[in-house]
């Protein structure tokens, strides 16, 4: 498998039904790495030199989070912020070459609310553009979306299913 | 050989010096050292003792008294409430079956009834000391079988007192005559509710006299007078308990319950302890020394039948009782094992049963070697329960997610509730965690008790103190001492011998840091950092910095200064100074004047760690 870090970003982990039995999935994976943002960094002082530093030795990037506000989580946002440099898709050899992502979203709402005719007016691909965008102007591709609708309804068999799913595609080089 | 007191005295501690540790070294009980020195020194293997051991034994009996005083103290109300169905259901049903088998058997085998009944009862009891010692040194307290364990033995020790109680009436005679002259002069008529008038004399006393006069003597800030009173206390009240013709066991044991909610709890037990041990030590032995092996040797059937009898059947009782409230098959087997023996009140009750004519001193002799020798065969009933029985039980198995056991309490002592410390208290509290707070102020005690706060009047820096404050079970400890040295003392006290405890301590400034840094603990807190660092936060913003700019450096700052101490700490104690704290200080502008705003790759790549 490639080396991974999972960058999982939730603020309130402790109320969250589905995610505390999805996170089980990256227990005891060789070259895999869980980053828990909100516990790591739970004054939003992000040591970005640290961050930059070590994030070069990783192939792929996960990033885990529920939908907050229609958006992602705002200390993965600030952690982008503080992380990624806008000067670096000018560079050869920068931190975030040589690298896949894969985003692991879980959404309160129906699946059909989030279509052009839905209830949104609008997708979810439409709203991470934010974070696939700036993954893509710094080449790193997204290798696939796995969105978790009704995420507050699920059964523990639909739950094992789903982590299922995750671990093949961690399992897919 | 006849001997002065303390010349017996000084037999009697040595043969426990030396046995015990002995005994300790096979894995066996330290009760077992005691009972084991107290035969050698005995009349029968080396003659050491003269008839003094009967004397001492009486003496010592004392330290039952206190040990029920501190069974007292340890018995909070609400501790009671939580645990009431187990202590009354479980204690209340092996009492009453143990007592009715044993006293049907011995019927059947034509003893007396009256001296069936009370062997029986006597019998039924189990060793506190041992049991407790057992799951102590097990590290089973916490389990279903260390809980319920403990709710047996507290129903039975308290059914001590109405026991007590009970044998004279048993035996159809008054308790001492002699004794009796305050309840002489009660008119007749009332002198069956004299125990009633002296439990509600006690409480009174106990709620309105007792507490207000430790607050008195502890304002003094002498220890030894402390000692003193407390010692004071528990003789106090058995005296008076006794001249008003009641059981001093009772009266040591209510003034305990009476106190356990006080702030005084932890001294009060920290300082009798100790005396407590002692007496009890010398009791044990002086036990061993009063056994009559040539009773036994005389019937020896009779004893080993017996002996066989009475822990087969306390085994079955428990055994049972343990299956009717569902305990798990190794949990029930342990306790049922570690409770199957006589306890020491038993020596105390067939003593005073013989002082009542109730036994004749062949049958006295016979029931306590009985007693003793039961309390030798636990260790190796528990040795086979380990190596035999309990690993045909398998463990539940972890791997099952449907069975969530529930989060355990942390339990948190902290040390210190002065401003510091109480604001550290306040904040737990708020979030409903519970902590067991210790502080030497008499004064600041008082008046935040009379505000709702549970707090506890003891000198941590004593021995003893921490530990009567739960420390051996806890798992966090809070130092917010005043003195930074006497937190240091505190600290390496408590490493020492509660290594268990993850600390989390209050350092003045840097120069302490860095010794707590240099004796491993992982949490420091230095007063003089967070403060000055909000305060130079908001001067920047006064300066005309943007206060989120402001905020970030500040936090840079702190996790900067952080990383700095550490290493400074450990350059001083390895004496090999390659930076100097001037050189440091530099170093530390350097690093705060790049802002992660930096884009320069090139310096960001050696600043990692910020």
């Amino acid at each position: 498998m490639k080396k991974t870090l999972v960058i999982f970003a939730h603020p309130y982990f402790e109320y969250s039904t589905s995610n505390l039995e999805l996170v089980k999935v990256y227990e005891g994976i060789e070259n895999l790495v869980f980053k828990d943002l909100y516990e790591d960094y739970p004054d939003f002082h992000i040591p970005a030199f640290k961050e930059r530093k070590r994030i070069r030795e990783f192939e792929r990037l996960v990033f885990h989070f529920p939908l907050i506000w229609f958006s992602i989580p705002p200390l993965l946002k600030l952690w982008i912020d503080e992380v990624f440099d806008i000067t670096w898709n000018l560079e050869i050899n920068h931190p975030l070459q040589n690298k896949d992502a894969i985003i692991i979203v879980t959404v309160g709402g129906k699946a059909e609310n989030y279509t052009a005719e839905g209830m949104y007016e609008t997708t979810l691909e439409e709203l991470l553009k934010s974070l696939t965008l700036s993954l893509k102007v710094n080449q790193i591709e997204v290798k696939e979306l796995i969105a978790i609708h009704n995420s507050d309804d699920l059964t523990k068999n639909q739950l094992l299913e789903i982590s299922k799913n995750i671990r093949q595609t961690l399992n897919k080089t | 050989m006849e001997n002065s007191l303390a010349m017996t005295a000084l037999i009697f501690l040595g043969a426990a010096i030396i046995m015990v540790p002995l005994v300790r070294k096979f894995g066996l009980s330290s009760v077992i050292g005691y009972i084991l020195g107290g035969i050698i020194i005995g009349p029968f293997v080396l003659k050491l003792t003269g008839r003094g051991s009967e004397d001492i034994m009486h003496t010592t009996e004392f330290g039952v008294i206190m040990l029920l005083f501190l069974i007292g103290l340890e018995i909070e109300p609400k501790k009671f409430w939580k645990i009431r169905k187990k202590i009354f259901g479980m204690g209340l049903s092996q009492m009453v079956l143990t007592v009715a088998s044993l006293f049907l058997i011995f019927y059947v085998a034509k003893w007396r009834p009256d001296q069936a009944l009370v062997a029986a009862l006597c019998f039924a009891l189990s060793s506190t000391a041992i049991v407790l010692q057992t799951l102590k040194e097990k590290n089973i307290f916490r389990t279903d079988a260390g809980e319920t364990s403990f709710s047996i033995l507290l129903f039975q020790d308290i059914s001590v007192i109405p026991i007590l109680a009970l044998l004279p009436i048993i035996a159809e005679r008054p308790a001492d005559k002699e004794k009796q002259i305050l309840l002489q002069y009660l008119p007749d008529w009332l002198q069956p509710f004299s125990i009633i008038f002296g439990v509600l004399l006690l409480i009174v006393i106990a709620r309105y006299l007792f507490v207000p006069f430790l607050r008195y003597v502890s304002r003094s800030g002498m220890n030894e007078l402390l000692t003193a009173t407390s010692l004071f206390l528990v003789i106090g009240v058995s005296e008076l308990m006794d001249a008003v013709g009641l059981s001093p066991a009772l009266g040591a044991f209510i003034a305990g319950v009476m106190l356990a909610t006080s702030e005084f709890r932890h001294e009060l037990e920290s300082q009798i302890e100790p005396f407590k041990g002692l007496l009890l030590a010398v009791f044990f032995v002086s036990v061993g020394a009063s056994i009559n092996f040539s009773v036994i040797m005389q019937d020896p059937m009779f004893i080993f039948t017996t002996t066989i009898v009475v822990l087969a059947v306390k085994f079955g009782v428990l055994f049972g009782v343990g299956k009717f409230f569902k305990l798990k098959m190794d949990q029930n087997f342990m306790v049922a094992f570690a409770l199957s023996q006589i306890g020491e009140f038993a020596f105390v009750l067939i003593n005073y049963s013989t002082n009542l004519y109730l036994f004749d001193p062949k049958l006295n002799a016979q029931l306590l070697a009985i007693t003793a020798i039961t309390m030798c065969i636990t260790p190796i009933l528990l040795i086979i329960n380990d190596k035999l029985i309990e690993p045909r039980w398998p463990k539940p198995s972890n791997n099952d997610d449907e069975i969530r056991e529930p989060v355990k309490e942390q339990k948190i002592i902290i040390v210190g509730f002065g401003h510091f410390g109480s604001t550290v208290g306040r904040l737990l509290r708020v979030n409903g965690i519970k902590a067991t707070v210790l502080d030497n102020d008499p004064e600041r005690v008082n008046i935040l008790r009379s505000n709702g706060f549970k707090v506890y009047f003891g000198d941590a820096a004593k021995p003893g103190i921490l530990r009567s404050a739960g420390a051996e079970t806890a798992d966090l400890l809070i130092l917010c001492l005043d003195d930074p040295e006497k937190n240091k003392f505190v600290l390496e006290y408590a490493r020492e011998k509660f290594p268990q405890l993850k600390v989390f301590v209050r350092a003045k400034n840097r120069l302490d840091a860095y010794e707590f840094i240099n004796s491993g603990v992982d949490h420091i807190y230095r007063e003089t950092l967070g403060t000055a660092v909000d305060m130079a936060v908001d001067i920047l913003k006064a300066t005309g910095m943007r206060a989120y700019a402001a905020r970030r450096l500040g936090q840079r700052f702190m996790l900067i200064d952080k990383a700095v101490t550490r290493k400074l700490a450990k350059e001083e104690k390895s004496d090999k100074v390659t930076f100097t704290m001037k050189a440091y200080l530099e170093r530390e502008a350097e690093l705060l004047a790049q802002d992660s705003h930096s884009f320069d790759e090139s310096q960001w790549n050696e600043n990692e760690d910020f």
